[in-house]
C-alpha cells in the first residue's frame, strides 16, 4: 500500500491549483481520501476527533441496505445490477460538474443517493429513465439548494417523483412479476423485451380492485413492486441495523409507523375503509408491508438532513409521514403514497423544527 | 403533607447528632442555627425528602456529556519532581496577564514574594516559587529565576495596606487580603463565566469541586491524599469568609474507600450540603451544576473552587503561607506511567518531558485533552494555572481504505463501528480529525452530547448565516465550551471554537449597544439641562 501512496503523492502536484488537471481537483481529492484517510490534524481543543465521518456514516447506510439489494437481484434480477451501474455513472456526473464549478470536494451523500434509487425504481424501467430520474433528482432535489446537507428534499425521491408525474404510463408497465424457487431471477436478465419479464400490477393497485395477495408473500416480497420495496424481511434486517448505529433515529420509524398503523387501525374500526375478508390485524400489516411504507419509514424519512433536526421534531414528522400515506392510499386516485408523504414531511421539517425551538427557548431563557 | 415535611426535615439532624464527635459539636450547632435561621436553606430542606437529605446530587437531572474511553489516564500517585535550577515564569496564562512587574533584573527575590500583577484581574500575584535572582532580559514573556534556592517561605504582604484593609472591611477583609496576596486566589472561578471573581465581593454560593472530570487532567483524589485534615480545615475557613451563604460540595457518586473516608469527614459539617454527581464529563463544570442548583446568573456570582483551591486556602489562612507548590497531572498517550507530579509554576518543561515523554515529537499540551492550549517551543516553563500536561502523538500514518474497517480497535459515539458489540474498553489516541470537514448533516449527535442543554449546530447554521441575534437566542451564552461537539462531530466541524468566537461577538456586541445607551442618555440629559436654562 505504501506504492500505491507513493504514487498518489507523486501525481498530486499535477492536480493542485495551476497544475495542469487543476480543475479536477475535486474528483482527485475524493479519489485519495477514498483510499487513504485524511491526513489533517486538529489545530485547537479538543484535539481528539471521534473515529466517526460522514464517509463512515454513508457506508453505514449502505451496508444496511444489503439485505434489500440482495432481495432486489433475487426477485428481479442482474438487470438491478445495471441500474445501479447507470444511477452512478449518470448522478456522480452531476455531483463532480458541482463539484468541480464549486471548487468543493465531492461529497459522500451521493454514494447512498445512487442504491437508494434503483432501488425504489420498478425493476423493468428504461434505463435512460433511470439516468434521467437520478440526475433530476441530484440538480433539482440537492445541488440546487448548495448540495449535501442543504438540500431539502431527498434526492432520491425527487427523481422518483419526477418520473412518475412526467412518465406515469411507463412506469406503470414496467412493473415485474417477483422470480420463484431457489434461484429466483438470479441468474436472469429480466427485461421489456424478456420473455419472461411479465408486467403485473402491484398489491396496492390490486387491493383497489379488491383482490389481495397473501401476507407472507408481501412479508418475504414475492409480489410485484419497486425493486428494493418489496422484501419487508429484508427490509427490517437492515433497517434495525441502521438503528442499532444510531445513523438513523429511531423516533421517525416509531412515530411513521406508529402512526401509520394507529391511523389504518382506527379507520378500520370506524369502518371508513373495506378491505374485503381481511380482518383488523391481518389489514393493519398487510398495509404495513404493502409497497414502499417499511423502505421509506426506515431509510428515506430518516435521512438526516432533510428530516428535523429536534427528537420532538422527529415524531412529528413521523406522524405527518405515516398519516398523510395512509390518507394518500386510501382516499385519493393514487395507490402509493408514501414518495409524496415524505416530500411533505421534507416541506413542514423546517417549520416543525422552528416550533420546536420556539418553545425550548422559551424554557431557556425562564431557566436563565 | 406540611407535617411529613417536617418531619424529613427533623430526622435527619437527629441522626447527624448521634454522629457527633467531640471536636466538631460547637461548630456542628451553629452551622445548624446558621442553616436554620436561613429561610432558602429551609426551603431547600423542604424540598428534599429523608433518604437524600444529605445529597443535593441525587435529584439532578444531567443531560448529555460523554466519557472518551482514552488510554494514558494518571494513576494516583504522585511524584515530587527534583528541583529545578532555574525557573521560567511565563506571565501569560489562560485567565491572566501579569503585565504589572514588580521587580527588577538582579533583583534578589525571597520564595513567596510578588514579582508581579494582573491590573486587569484584581491584583491577582505572581508570586516567587523559589527564592533566587531575577533574570528580565532573556524574554519578555517570562520572568527568569536563577539560582534557585529552597528557603523559608515568605508572606509577601504589605502591613499597610493590610491595616488600610482591616480598617474599611474588617476581618473579613483581612482574610480576602490574604487570599489574594498568598496566591491562593487565582484557585476561585466565578461558576458562570469561568473568570476570576471579585475578592471582596459577595457570592450567593460557594461550589467545591472534588472532580476534575476532563481527561488527563489532575484527579481530586490524588490532589487530596493525605490532606484530608487540611482540606476540612479548607472548608471551614471557606465557611468563616461567608454570612450565611450556603457551600455546596461535589463528589462522586461512587463507592470506594476513599469517598466514604471524605464523606466522614465532612459527615459533621452541617453547612456544607453535599451533591454525589456521576463521574461523566463535564458534570462537574461549576456553570453546569450552578444552573442545576438553580442559582440564577442574574441572583449573583458563584464561586467555583476545586480541591486545590479548599488547601490553597487553609494554607493561606491557617498558616498565612503563599500556595506555589501545585500537584498536576502528567498523563498522555505517548507517556511512562501517567502519573501526578508536585511542581511549582515556571518549572522546565524540558525537564518534565526528559522524565516521561518517550515519543520523539510529540503534542504537548497545557491543560485536558478536550480544552487544553499547545504548549509552543517557546513556552519553557509551567504557567500558574497549568492542571497538568496531557502529551499526545501526532497523526502520521495513512490508513488505506480507513473508512471500511471494521473498527473492533476504535470506541465511537455512536455504534458505527465493530467495537460496538464490544465490552468497555480504552483507546490510543492520536492529533487525527480523522476524516474530512463536510457540511453539517444534522445527525445531531452535538446536541445529545451537549451538557448545556444547547444545539451546536443549530447555532453553527445560524452564523454561517451570519445570524448574531438568532445565535444569541439559541443559548449560545449557555455553551460551556467542553469541547465534546466538535469532538462528536462526524462532519469534523469545529463547533467549539465557533461558539467561543460567537460568544465573544455577543458580549462585544452587548458592550456597544451599552455603550451607545449611556451615550444617548448623556446627549438626552444634555439636551434636557439646557432647556432648563
Amino acid at each position: 500500500m505504501k506504492k500505491l501512496l507513493k504514487i498518489v503523492e507523486t501525481i498530486r502536484p499535477t492536480f493542485d491549483e495551476g497544475g495542469k488537471l487543476g480543475l479536477f481537483k475535486p474528483v482527485f481529492e475524493a479519489l485519495e481520501n477514498f483510499l487513504f484517510s485524511p491526513s489533517t490534524t486538529t489545530l485547537t481543543a479538543p484535539h481528539v476527533r471521534d473515529p466517526l465521518d460522514v464517509k463512515r456514516v454513508m457506508s453505514m447506510v449502505i451496508i444496511s441496505l444489503v439485505p434489500s439489494i440482495l432481495a432486489a437481484v433475487y426477485f428481479f434480477g442482474l438487470r438491478f445490477f445495471v441500474m445501479v451501474i447507470v444511477t452512478y455513472a449518470a448522478g456522480l456526473s452531476v455531483e463532480a460538474i458541482f463539484a468541480i464549478v464549486r471548487k468543493e470536494s465531492i461529497n459522500e451523500g451521493f454514494f447512498v443517493t445512487g442504491f437508494l434509487f434503483p432501488l425504489i425504481m420498478p425493476p423493468n424501467v428504461p434505463l435512460w429513465m433511470v439516468a434521467l430520474g437520478v440526475m433530476f433528482g441530484v440538480f433539482i432535489g440537492k445541488e440546487l439548494f448548495g448540495g449535501s446537507g442543504r438540500n431539502v428534499f431527498n434526492p432520491a425521491l425527487v427523481g422518483r417523483c419526477f418520473l412518475g408525474l412526467a412518465y406515469p404510463a411507463k412506469m406503470s408497465a414496467s412493473w415485474l412479476s417477483a422470480g420463484s424457487g431457489m434461484t429466483g431471477r438470479i441468474f436472469e436478465y429480466a427485461s421489456a423485451s424478456s420473455v419472461d419479464a411479465v408486467s403485473s400490477a402491484t398489491p396496492l393497485a390490486l387491493a383497489k380492485q379488491g383482490e389481495f395477495v397473501s401476507l407472507s408473500h408481501m412479508f418475504l416480497g414475492s409480489v410485484s413492486g419497486s425493486a428494493g420495496e418489496t422484501s419487508a424481511i429484508a427490509i427490517i434486517i437492515g433497517g434495525v441495523f441502521l438503528l442499532f448505529t444510531r445513523v438513523a433515529n429511531w423516533r421517525t420509524v416509531a412515530s411513521t409507523l406508529g402512526a401509520f398503523i394507529v391511523l389504518t387501525a382506527a379507520l378500520f374500526a370506524g369502518g371508513a375503509v373495506n378491505y374485503g375478508r381481511l380482518g383488523m390485524l391481518d389489514a393493519v400489516l398487510w398495509h404495513l408491508f404493502a409497497g414502499g411504507l417499511l423502505f421509506g419509514a426506515f431509510f428515506m424519512a430518516t435521512d438526516p438532513v432533510t428530516s428535523p433536526t429536534t427528537n420532538a421534531g422527529k415524531w412529528l414528522y413521523g406522524i405527518v409521514i405515516g398519516s398523510v400515506t395512509v390518507l394518500i392510499r386510501n382516499f385519493t386516485g393514487y395507490v402509493e403514497g408514501v414518495t409524496f408523504a415524505i416530500l411533505l414531511g421534507n416541506i413542514v421539517a423546517p417549520i416543525l423544527d422552528e416550533i420546536v425551538f420556539a418553545v425550548r427557548l422559551r424554557r431557556l431563557r425562564s431557566e436563565g | 403533607m406540611k407535617n411529613s415535611r417536617i418531619h424529613t426535615f427533623s430526622t435527619p439532624i437527629e441522626g447527624s447528632l448521634a454522629t457527633l464527635t467531640g471536636k466538631y459539636q460547637g461548630l456542628i450547632l451553629v452551622g445548624m442555627s446558621r442553616a436554620v435561621s436561613c429561610q432558602r436553606c429551609l426551603s431547600i430542606y423542604f424540598n428534599h425528602n429523608a433518604k437524600d437529605f444529605w445529597d443535593f446530587g441525587s435529584r439532578m437531572k444531567f443531560k448529555g456529556g460523554y466519557n472518551i474511553l482514552l488510554k494514558g489516564r494518571p494513576d494516583i500517585q504522585v511524584k515530587v519532581m527534583p528541583e529545578p535550577d532555574e525557573l521560567y515564569l511565563p506571565l501569560r496564562s489562560r485567565r491572566f496577564v501579569f503585565s504589572e512587574i514588580s521587580v527588577k533584573d538582579g533583583d534578589r527575590v525571597n520564595s513567596g514574594d510578588i514579582l508581579a500583577k494582573d491590573p486587569d484581574n484584581h491584583h491577582v500575584p505572581l508570586l516567587a516559587p523559589r527564592a533566587g535572582v531575577v533574570r528580565l532580559k532573556k524574554d519578555k514573556d517570562q520572568i527568569v529565576l536563577e539560582d534557585i534556592a529552597q528557603l523559608e517561605e515568605h508572606a509577601d504582604i504589605d502591613e499597610e495596606e493590610l491595616s488600610h484593609i482591616e480598617h474599611e472591611m474588617g476581618a473579613a477583609g483581612i482574610k480576602r487580603y490574604r487570599l489574594l496576596t498568598l496566591g491562593a486566589w487565582q484557585f476561585f472561578y466565578d461558576a458562570y463565566t469561568g473568570v476570576l471573581p471579585d475578592p471582596l465581593g459577595t457570592p450567593q454560593a460557594i461550589i467545591i469541586s472534588t472532580m476534575n472530570l476532563e481527561p488527563y487532567l489532575a484527579r481530586g483524589d490524588a490532589q487530596l491524599q493525605k490532606r484530608l485534615l487540611n482540606f476540612t480545615r479548607g472548608l471551614e475557613q471557606l465557611q468563616s469568609l461567608l454570612e450565611y451563604q450556603p457551600i455546596y460540595l461535589v463528589l462522586p457518586k461512587i463507592e470506594s474507600e476513599f469517598a466514604d473516608l471524605v464523606r466522614n469527614h465532612i459527615r459533621g459539617y452541617a453547612w456544607v450540603k453535599v451533591m454525589s454527581i456521576p463521574l461523566t464529563y463535564p458534570y462537574d463544570h461549576f456553570g453546569i451544576i450552578a444552573r442545576k442548583l438553580g442559582l440564577g446568573h442574574d441572583k449573583g456570582p458563584v464561586w467555583g473552587v476545586r480541591t486545590e483551591g479548599v488547601l490553597a486556602t487553609d494554607r493561606a489562612l491557617t498558616w498565612t503561607k503563599p500556595c506555589t507548590v501545585r500537584i498536576i497531572s502528567i498523563a498522555g498517550t505517548k507517556i511512562n506511567s501517567p502519573c501526578h507530579i508536585k511542581v511549582m509554576p515556571g518549572y522546565p518543561i524540558k525537564k518534565i518531558k526528559e522524565q516521561f515523554v518517550f515519543e520523539p515529537a510529540p503534542r504537548l499540551i497545557n491543560g485536558g485533552i478536550l480544552t487544553g492550549e499547545i504548549i509552543g517551543e517557546e513556552t519553557l516553563g509551567l504557567d500558574t494555572e497549568c492542571k497538568g500536561i496531557t502529551v499526545l502523538p501526532e497523526l502520521r500514518d495513512r490508513e488505506f481504505l480507513g473508512f471500511a474497517r471494521p473498527g473492533w480497535g476504535r470506541s465511537c459515539f455512536a455504534g458505527c463501528y465493530l467495537s460496538a458489540l464490544r465490552k468497555k474498553f480504552f483507546e490510543r489516541f492520536n492529533t487525527g480529525v480523522r476524516g474530512e470537514g463536510r457540511p453539517c448533516i444534522s445527525c445531531n449527535f452535538c446536541e445529545d452530547i451537549c451538557p448545556a442543554g444547547i444545539t451546536p449546530h443549530l447555532i453553527h447554521k445560524y452564523l454561517y448565516r451570519d445570524l448574531v441575534e438568532e445565535a444569541e437566542q439559541a443559548g449560545t451564552g449557555l455553551c460551556v465550551e467542553c469541547g465534546l461537539c466538535s469532538y462528536v462531530c462526524p462532519s469534523k466541524i469545529d463547533l467549539r471554537q465557533q461558539l467561543i468566537d460567537a460568544k465573544k461577538l455577543i458580549e462585544k456586541e452587548k458592550e456597544e449597544i451599552r455603550k451607545e445607551q449611556l451615550r444617548q442618555e448623556e446627549v438626552a440629559k444634555k439636551a434636557a439641562e439646557e432647556k432648563n436654562e
